[in-house]
């Protein structure tokens, strides 16, 4: 068996003192294209933020390409509230280190860098590949990939429409040169026709081979990009679906509801 | 009212405005960036001006205008580096964060303040200014010295601006600023670029600091003044473009040299204060800009 890219043993986190997902187990092998489904306010994006190294994880693995990117052991409740316990409090995991690793993630709604040009901001993106080769590749694969962008080169991002932020964001995460790329809900608000085109460029990003954790709730959208599909419920992985009986929109939500819907 | 004392107060409040711009700029780049309000701007200043007298005098060697601006620039741009991580980075997480720097910048202040009269004493002091001739201009004799100051405080922040427009630094910079998880995901370092921003801003009241102390006197508290009237111009003129607060700058270094000449000097301030709350009450974001914080 190869090693495993991504391995999340154990993993649980949230908004202290809340806890949003516990004990989630998974494992993603190389050159995998997996999708996360899941009611709405279930914990996938907070799940993902604490994979990126945005949240401190309370207690369990993340591992990626065999090494360890949070710290061992489960994290302390709060002690003190008269103390600035802040200052004694160290982060247990850095987004700096998963993005030094190549796990880039996404932003579900990014709204990136409002006053900064598309220019600019794509310009700065290539930061987080360290070192990692084939940025200018990428950059002329970009142009490709979305052609809009072109047309908004110098438009500030608080001007673009919400489909146009979304492949900024995209691209900005493919010019990190991911080793894995997780996108959160990248067609959210988006119109049937953008939805096919943005479908299209992630299909395209797929061939190039990179892989991908996709979180949407658009079944269609997700069943026609993904090799796996992992159903995700109250915090906590319920199912994992092989590629092969891949679920239509009314057979996932009989598998998550029980026919109530 | 003559033709060259109208010209005289119009030169001496653009120059003012000049050095408010330099000053009010640093603030407002805090302010935007690390969202604080740095009450240290003015100790800063001070302390700028006191590095840069030291430089010049004898046992330190006497070197000319020019290194000491260097120096002083260069150390508080250290120091403002440094003082990141003491004042403002232990309170990031903390939802006061606003309120904790307030106190926690005030106590700098103080403890800068306080070192400079430790250090120095209490007696005025000058540095001595590299130009001494007096120019004609439109009738007015003006100091030389004085244009010089005016172009390079503008130059120095037509500098920042381009820095933080054109290269990759200073657009992780305002990177940082807009949107600072996003810039955590990008693998930004965030507290070393904050760190960088207090940096620069403390350099640019340094520099600002050097031009007061060679037109005026400098003491341990000279800095207080400064800090006001930047706090003005911030509030007066609003932080939605990089420009907004030079505009502002302007405006107040001229309304309190008029106000000076016919008011009194113990009025300009309560004119001041008056334009900023009939800004805050009519146009809360500024004068010049629609939005609260931009870079
Ligand atoms: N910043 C926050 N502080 C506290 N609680 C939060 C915060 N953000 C989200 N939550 C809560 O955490 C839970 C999980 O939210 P999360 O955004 O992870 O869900 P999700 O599965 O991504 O939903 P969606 O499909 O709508 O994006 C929700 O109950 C939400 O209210
Ligand atoms: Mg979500």
């Amino acid at each position: 068996m190869t090693a495993a890219l991504l391995e999340l043993r154990g993993l649980t986190g949230g908004y202290p003192p809340v806890s949003v997902f516990r004990d989630v187990n998974l494992t993603i092998k190389p050159g995998e294209h997996v999708g996360f489904f899941g009611p709405n306010g279930h914990g996938k994006t907070t799940l993902l933020k604490t994979i990126a190294g945005v949240l401190d994880p309370w207690d369990g693995g993340i591992y990626f390409e065999g090494n360890r990117l949070n710290a061992e052991g489960a994290m302390q409740a709060r002690v003190s509230h008269n103390l600035n316990y802040d200052l004694f409090r160290k982060r247990r995991i850095k987004a700096r280190d998963v993005v030094d690793a190549g796990l880039i993630y996404v932003m579900q709604g990014n709204l990136l860098f409002p006053e900064m040009t598309v220019e600019e901001v794509l310009d700065i993106a290539p930061r987080a590949a360290r070192g990692r080769p084939g940025v200018g590749q990428m950059r002329r694969q970009i142009h490709d990939l979305f052609p809009r962008l072109r047309e908004r080169w110098q438009s500030k991002v608080r001007y673009l429409s919400g489909g146009e932020r979304q492949m900024v964001s995209i691209a900005v995460g493919l010019l990190a040169m991911p080793r894995l790329l997780m996108l959160d809900e990248p067609t959210l608000g988006l119109s049937p026709k953008l939805r096919i085109e943005l479908s299209q460029a992630v299909q395209n990003i797929r061939e190039t081979g990179v892989p991908l954790i996709i979180v949407d709730q658009n079944v269609e959208f997700l069943t026609s990009l993904v090799d796996r599909l992992i159903l995700f419920d109250h915090g906590t992985v319920t199912r994992e679906i092989p590629a092969e009986n891949m679920p239509d929109h009314a057979q996932l939500m009989e598998m998550m509801f029980g026919g109530a819907h | 009212m003559a033709f060259d004392t109208f010209m005289f107060i119009l030169m001496s409040g653009i120059l003012l405005g000049g050095l408010y711009a330099l000053m009010a700029t640093g603030l407002a780049v805090v302010w935007t960036t690390l969202g604080v309000f740095n009450f240290a701007h003015g100790a800063f200043v001070t302390l700028g001006a006191y590095v840069a007298w030291q430089v010049t005098q004898p046992v330190a060697g006497g070197f000319g205008f020019m290194i000491a601006v260097l120096m002083s620039v260069t150390v508080m741009f250290c120091l403002g580096f440094v003082l990141h991580f003491a004042l403002i980075k232990p309170f990031e997480r903390n939802q006061n964060v606003v309120l904790l720097a307030v106190i926690s910048t005030l106590a700098a202040a103080s403890i800068i303040e306080n070192g400079v009269l430790l250090t120095w004493g209490p007696r005025d002091k000058q540095i001595t200014p590299p130009i001494g001739s007096r120019i004609n201009f439109f009738g007015a004799s003006i100091n030389a010295f004085d244009f010089v100051i005016l172009a390079v405080a503008l130059l120095a922040l037509f500098a920042l601006a381009l820095f933080l427009r054109r290269t990759t630094m200073g657009r992780t910079l305002r990177a940082a600023a807009q949107n600072r998880e996003a810039a955590e995901l990008m693998g930004l370092d965030v507290p070393r670029l904050f760190a960088i921003t207090l940096g620069i801003s403390a350099a640019t009241a340094a520099l600002a600091g050097i031009f007061v102390g060679s037109l005026r006197f400098i003491n341990p508290s000279f800095g207080a003044d400064p800090l006001m009237k930047s706090l003005i111009v911030v509030i007066l003129g609003g932080v939605a473009r990089f420009t907004s607060p030079i505009y502002a700058a302007f405006v107040v270094g001229i309304a309190e040299s008029f106000s000076a000449y016919f008011l009194g000097l113990y009025w300009s301030p309560a004119l001041l204060f008056a334009m900023m709350i009939a800004v805050l009450l009519i146009k809360p974001e500024g004068l010049f800009g629609h939005r609260s914080k931009t870079l």
